[in-house]
């Protein structure tokens, strides 16, 4: 860890800063491929007008929520009301602090990067809870709660899910679970079941569709959302993106070898190159993700709520703990 | 036997074959619709310059329908009762002629002047004489009428299809298909269509070029009474935009200089008239 030692402090600004930054761009990235796939999905052709195939329509929506009003109700109880996009948003962009996004390109290597990624990320729930009451309307509060129940729910799956990877590779941080990769191959090989629970799991976790009741326009308006407007409500929506880039981007590190390409990663490329390739990789992968997220979100109707929970209480959690236990017993008897 | 999540992959596949399937969206304005020749657009009943209905619940158009879609009943213009199908329901308790032809008090007319304006009922017997009534001379009576008084005076009209026992919907018609004035030259009406689609599409630069041409805004008219301007939403035109209507006549797409164009021929039509004028 010469690197940390050397740039310290300077080193964890900066890089905090840069994450802030990358949420931008990622989420006007994310938004426009998402207007234009379920556009052509849809026999549509999506965004057109700005820009070259409209790219810079996710941004031209930007720069209008910035100049829309900013309503406050008159009973919403204001500090919350006025931190809970704030805090939705920081637990998002937090997280990214830990995801390894190229060898030595890693804002907060931690020996724990695990467990503060999912204590971090699980604090989003606390955001839109407090968005739903805070803002005075029944339409609110039914998203809140719906969405304490969902993410407090699925929190456990996904955790569990997790573990599995977590005992195989024998640590809790990113970036070695990412070198046991590089060893043993890909994750997502030893724990055929822990993926696709991972998989459902983190979906619900970020409210995707099929599990996004929290927001169900057709059900409670707008959820949680339903009472902010101007870049309030920008912040959820950017937090929502962010969220989703950010799934993706754990589960390419803990199934899919994160910033590992699919062959051996060449000896010659090391410090700048290697990063840069590591990078490419990284995103490479994540971005796939996000797409099957959007294709999933074009074709999958949403679930209703008992089915939500019957799923992660009768399926999902049963499942991780077999996943669970088998890998546990199959490290312990082959001593892996 | 279904697999579970057999019908998940379906959904997945179609939506994937959807993503390079041609798509149904149309990119209008800039592609345009090819437009078959008898294309009718919108069916309406057409209004003459005074506002109101044209029919005369004549039936010509109801013997030519091929597919006999049209049906009507109501009051001929000697107060008999006609039917040729089922009572015609559309427009008639907005429309004037309906209260007439349903036997009601008429309403006032929205421009009562015309049924004032007097005419030389002895010029229009003699040149009707001189045609010797012929049906086929219609026309040219009536640019023998409006020669003299620059336009067809409803009287005259009336005088005519009396002294010729032509049915008054078949002169009226006549008189309505161009090349006619049913009122007094005020000036030509000049509206721009400013719905989004002609805006889109160039409606603004033609307006701009109208007002430059003009050097008037819209809502003024020109210091000589010739043309006055105005924007509306509901020319209507659709596919034709961006559009522009002269008093009732639609014409577009239009570029600036077809625009210009047009304006340049009423200019020309209105200075022979005042040639005329000045010298009978």
């Amino acid at each position: 860890m010469d690197f940390s030692l050397l740039l310290g402090i300077g080193r964890f600004v900066l890089a905090t800063t840069l994450l802030l930054l990358l949420t931008v761009p990622t989420a006007f990235i994310i938004i426009y491929l998402e207007l234009k796939m379920i556009a052509l999905m849809q026999l549509r052709i999506g965004p057109n007008r700005v820009g070259p195939a409209g790219i810079f329509q996710s941004a031209i929506h930007g720069f209008k929520v910035l100049g829309k009003e900013d309503v406050t109700p008159d009973q919403a109880d204001r500090p919350i009301f006025t931190l809970a996009p704030w805090m939705v948003f920081m637990a998002a962009a937090m997280s990214m602090l830990v995801i390894p996004f190229a060898p030595g390109l890693v804002a907060f290597d931690s020996q724990i990067s695990v467990v503060y990624f999912f204590a971090i990320i699980g604090l989003s729930v606390v955001g839109l809870l407090v968005a739903g009451w805070a803002s005075y309307n029944k339409y609110s509060l039914l998203g809140g709660l719906r969405s304490a129940a969902q993410m407090v729910s699925y929190e456990i799956p996904l955790t569990l899910s997790i573990v599995g990877v977590v005992i195989l590779t024998g640590t809790l941080s990113f970036t070695q679970i990412i070198e046991w990769q590089r060893l043993h191959g890909w994750a997502v090989i030893w724990q055929l079941v822990g993926f696709p629970v991972f998989y459902i799991a983190s979906t619900a976790e970020i409210n995707r569709t099929p599990f996004d009741l929290v927001e169900a326009d057709s059900e409670i308006v707008a959820g949680f959302a339903t009472e902010y407007s101007g870049m309030r409500f920008g912040f959820f929506f950017f937090a929502e993106y962010v969220a989703l880039f950010i799934m993706s981007g754990i589960l390419v590190t803990l199934f899919f070898g994160g910033w590992l390409a699919p062959w051996p990663f060449p000896a010659q490329l090391s410090g700048f190159l290697g990063s840069l390739y590591g990078l490419f990789w990284f995103m490479l992968k994540t971005y796939i993700f996000v797409l099957i997220s959007i294709w999933a979100r074009a074709t999958l109707p949403r679930i209703r709520v008992d089915q939500l929970m019957g799923m992660a209480w009768k399926a999902l959690l049963p499942i991780a703990l077999v996943n669970l236990l088998v890998t546990a017993a199959v490290v312990v008897i082959f001593n892996l | 036997m279904s697999i579970l999540g057999s019908g998940i992959l379906k959904g997945f596949g179609i939506t994937f074959r959807n993503l390079f399937a041609a798509k149904v969206t149309r990119q209008y304005p800039e592609v345009r619709p090819t437009i078959p020749d008898r294309w009718r657009g919108r069916l309406d009943l057409i209004y003459d310059p005074f506002g109101e209905h044209k029919c005369e619940v004549c039936f010509q158009c109801a013997q030519v329908c091929p597919v006999e879609a049209i049906d009507m009943s109501g009051f001929d213009s000697q107060g008999n009762r006609i039917r040729y199908g089922m009572p015609e329901i559309y427009d008639e308790r907005v429309d004037p002629n309906a209260y007439r032809r349903a036997g009601l008090a008429a309403r006032p007319m929205r421009n009562p002047a015309r049924w004032d304006d007097e005419v030389d009922s002895a010029f229009v017997r003699e040149l009707v004489a001189a045609y010797q009534a012929r049906p086929e001379a219609l026309v040219a009576i009536f640019g023998a009428i409006q020669a003299r008084y620059g336009y067809l005076p409803e009287r005259a009209l009336r005088l005519v299809s009396d002294l010729m026992t032509i049915h008054w919907a078949q002169v009226f018609g006549a008189a309505g298909l161009g090349g006619f004035r049913l009122l007094p030259s005020e000036g030509h009406v000049i509206t721009v269509c400013s719905c989004a689609s002609c805006r889109f599409s160039g409606g603004d630069a033609l307006l701009a070029a109208l007002r430059q041409d003009l050097g008037i805004n819209p809502g003024e008219s020109t210091a000589d009474g010739t043309f006055s301007l105005e924007t509306s939403p509901e020319v209507g035109a659709g596919a034709t935009s961006p559009a522009m209507r002269i008093d009732t006549l639609v014409y577009g797409p239009l570029t600036a200089d077809e625009a210009r164009h047009l304006l340049h021929q009423r200019r020309e039509t209105a200075a022979a008239r005042s040639v005329a004028a000045g010298a009978s």
